[in-house]
């Protein structure tokens, strides 16, 4: 008896571990997380508009339908990102996010003090050689550190009433994040 | 033989206690860090890179893409101020003062994340377009039937829940929910 009860003490401290186990690895086997369904909005490397937010038609859950999205998948094995819009003089906010689906960067209008978005996604050993020889067309940037191989960049612009619809489209449409400097 | 059935019954115990703890964490136990103000619930960890494992095993099941803390902070609710979940068989009242922020949101969603259908076609209010009290607080009628004043309506669903987003925000600053105000949701009657 003495001897079961200590064995089912042993199945105890390894229920502990299996249960540390199975949540560390629920991320790597989700096939439906946020970067594998942004998949289905086109190739990486380059911002897609989201459609926007209808009963029976959201294209992400739990958004929310007074602003309009767009996001892009990117790689930053190749060499800095850069993302770049004009957006409109309301709120906007962009947030990025690591390949598990972790905000590690976001950022608002009023944070950002200017309709412009121009921001440089460096990795820690792209950022050391950057500073040996900084390009010019950097200065402009916010340049942002940060310790991702991939991610993805949600960008979202408020829209006050439908009547803004048209421009705020048309300022999403100008997001860009190509890899060049 | 005696011995074969100790190691299965511990193999039993560590699998079946496991797994199923593991699942009930991601699924129901809530992530870690919760900020709760009244009946609404906000998680800012979620948020931000240190969102711990849970979180992290969670936004994946659902592939729901958080608020960063540089953008603000949402709060939901599924319960009204009495404790009983929120149902389309019922009429509610959000009444109150909202927390400082730039600009804030408020969505009803179907139990499962999803935005209702309904004839009036609104499924939110922001800020900006709502008819304030005298005293600037907010009084948003929740219901199927069409409501004088501010009106959200809902579908005649079993289950809903009310999300407050709040954009460019002192909340996502830090501290815990000690002095943040949110309004009540009260209900005002039922069919």
């Amino acid at each position: 008896m003495r001897r079961t009860l200590l064995f089912a003490l042993g199945g105890l401290l390894l229920a502990g571990i299996i249960h540390i186990a199975v949540v560390f690895m629920v991320p790597l086997f989700a096939d439906r997380d946020a970067w594998a369904q942004m998949r289905q909005f086109g190739r990486d490397g380059r911002f897609h508009p989201l459609p926007v937010p209808e009963p029976g038609a959201e294209p992400l859950l739990s958004l929310d339908p007074r602003m309009i999205y767009s996001v892009c998948r990117f790689s930053l094995g190749q060499g800095p990102v850069r993302i770049r819009a004009s957006l409109p003089n309301d709120f906007w906010s962009v947030a990025i996010f690591d390949r598990r689906g972790r905000n590690v960067y976001s950022l608002n209008d009023r944070s950002a003090e200017r309709s412009r978005l121009d921001l440089a996604v460096v990795t820690p050993v792209q950022i050391a050689q950057l500073r040996q020889d900084p390009p010019p067309s950097l200065e402009t940037a916010i340049v942002i550190e940060l310790p991702i191989d991939v991610g993805f960049a949600l960008l979202r612009v408020f829209v006050a009433d439908d009547s803004l619809m048209a421009s705020a489209v048309g300022s999403l449409a100008t997001a860009d994040c190509s890899g060049s400097l | 033989m005696r011995f074969l059935i100790d190691i299965a019954i511990a193999i039993l115990i560590a699998t079946t206690i496991g797994f199923f703890t593991a699942w009930y964490a991601v699924e129901y136990g809530g992530q870690y860090g919760a900020v709760a103000v009244g009946e609404w619930t906000s998680w800012p960890g979620a948020g931000s890179p240190n969102a711990d494992p849970y979180a992290v095993a969670l936004l994946a099941r659902t592939g729901e893409v958080p608020l960063g803390a540089g953008e603000g902070t949402a709060f939901s609710a599924e319960k009204d101020d009495s404790g009983s979940p929120l149902t389309g068989r019922c009429a509610y009242l959000i009444a109150g003062q909202t927390p400082a922020a730039r600009l804030w949101t408020l969505t009803g969603y179907d139990a499962n994340g999803r935005l209702m259908a309904n004839a009036a076609r609104r499924s939110s209010f922001h800020s900006r377009e709502i008819v304030r009290r005298p005293d600037g607080g907010i009084e948003i009628a929740v219901s199927t039937i069409p409501s004088p004043g501010n009106w959200l309506p809902i579908a005649r669903v079993d289950r809903f829940k009310l999300v407050f987003r709040f954009y460019d925000t002192p909340l996502t600053a830090g501290g815990g929910g000690g002095d943040i105000v949110m309004p009540k949701i009260t209900r005002s009657g039922c069919q």
